[in-house]
């Protein structure tokens, strides 16, 4: 049985490419607009698309419940914004995160805003296993600043090093969009997919 | 550190990709969801997608097209040609676009971006400006290059990111098509006006123009499309020429 994933359709932007992603490395992939549909997932997908109060707004009602589902272990993978939601707060906007990843997103500094382009990430982690090429696709104004240990992987941005992957329970979270770094982001999605799995 | 980007450019009338000189004489060079996805294998690190047609009577042809390209596509694909509204847009992104970008609708009423950057974010919003030195200064030509608009393109560039774009698609039209290479110049000057990423586009015609860009202004990204379409090189041999030179690749 392939693994099920729920994905989160925050009403606001194109889920496309990382549905057509994550069905392409082996899950079966249902999209819920009604948040409170949640509470039945086995492994949840936060996509990157939106800005913080709106990707918020339609989660805000179910935020407790999804907070302890995934401290208690449900696997999940947010990604840019939806790993920004992530927190417990955004310099973007005025609304609470989830509050999973304890600390806050901050506006990234640099004389280009935004981050867009490839940039490498620096990671252990075993999602990273079998990357050849650790380049991977960003595009973000704001970025996670943790404050526990959480970091697994870095990136080099203007000279300053910016944690751009972090782990907590069995949720992930990147910076970065896997669903748009060809064959390195299909990697990592199908590392996650098989970890997801074991740790059901 | 980021790498700079190379973005192979469909331009697609009636469902075909085209190229021609100087916005005119247009020949056909290939379908669009084959090519992106030879360019991906390549290590092209975006698409971007120009609907030179941009008629309505085309618009669900080409959306459906977008779609076709996008659904075999791995990286970042733009979408741009046509889009006059909030509407246009959440159409490109819903057919699989990643960006969109905008040109004459945005010169036409500016509000267009700000409209857009809050409905989809920053990210997803590209200016695309044609630009063509008159006098002294630059001058915002829309309609595929035909209409002046007396509006300069460095402060218009500036302010495009003041409402909200994420990134700037400058074409320079004095260059476009002639091969001669990117017009240093006019990507300097916005290069050095915004803090947005800039596409440079128009002019590429070898390898070395590409370096020329990345060397000597500010770009992030560089736009190229007969180089590509003629196979006179591929992404992967334009990428180790940069890297040979210093230029932080993929």
């Amino acid at each position: 049985m392939p693994l099920r994933i729920t994905l989160t359709d925050y009403g606001v932007g194109n889920l496309y490419s990382i549905r057509r992603s994550l069905e392409n490395c082996g899950a079966k992939v249902d999209v819920i607009r009604d948040m409170s549909g949640l509470k039945d997932a086995e492994c949840i997908v936060f996509p990157g698309v939106g800005a913080f109060d709106k990707t918020m707004e339609k989660l805000l009602p179910h935020r407790d419940e999804v907070r302890d589902m995934l401290l208690s272990g449900t696997p999940a993978l947010g990604i840019c914004i939806g790993m920004q939601i992530l927190y417990e707060g955004s310099a973007e906007g005025s609304s609470p995160g989830l509050g999973v990843f304890k600390g806050k997103v901050v506006p990234l500094e640099g004389e280009v805003i935004p981050h867009m382009g490839w940039n490498q990430v620096v990671s252990g982690d075993p999602l990273m296993s079998g990357v050849a090429d650790n380049n991977f696709y960003f595009a973000h104004s704001f970025r996670g600043s943790p404050e526990e240990d959480i970091t697994i992987g870095t990136t080099e941005y203007e000279g300053t090093t910016i944690p751009t992957f972090f782990r907590k329970a069995n949720t992930y979270g990147t910076q970065f969009h896997p669903e748009k770094s060809s064959d390195s982001g299909m990697t990592v999605l199908r590392n996650f997919i098989r970890f997801a799995e074991s740790v059901l | 550190m980021l790498t700079k980007r190379i973005i192979p450019c469909l331009d697609v009338k009636d469902g075909k990709v085209v190229k021609g000189v100087n916005f005119k004489g247009l020949r056909d060079v290939g379908y669009p969801p084959e090519m992106a996805a030879d360019y991906e294998r390549q290590g092209a690190d975006e698409i971007t997608f120009l609907d030179i047609t941009a008629s309505l009577e085309t618009r669900q042809t080409v959306l459906g097209i977008v779609s076709e390209t996008a659904s075999n596509l791995f990286v970042p694909l733009t979408v741009g040609g046509g889009i006059r509204s909030v509407a246009d847009m959440r159409d490109a992104l819903n057919a699989g676009a990643d960006k969109v970008s905008v040109n004459s609708a945005a010169v036409k009423d500016p509000s267009i971006i700000s409209e857009c950057a809050e409905s989809f974010g920053s990210q997803c919003v590209v200016v695309a400006i044609d630009g063509k030195r008159v006098g002294d200064h630059w001058e915002v030509f829309t309609h595929g290059g035909t209409k002046p608009t007396g509006i300069d393109a460095v402060e218009w560039a500036k302010r495009a990111e003041d409402l909200g774009a994420g990134e700037i698609l400058l074409t320079s039209m004095d260059t476009d098509g002639v091969k001669t290479g990117y017009d240093i110049p006019l990507t300097e000057a916005v290069a050095d006006e915004v803090s947005i990423p800039v596409i440079a586009s128009g002019g590429c015609g070898s390898m070395e123009h590409i370096y020329d860009v990345f060397a000597r202004t500010g770009a992030s990204a560089a736009l190229a499309a007969s180089i590509f379409h003629y196979n006179e090189c591929t992404v992967a041999e334009v990428k180790q020429y940069l890297r040979d030179r210093g230029i932080v690749v993929r």
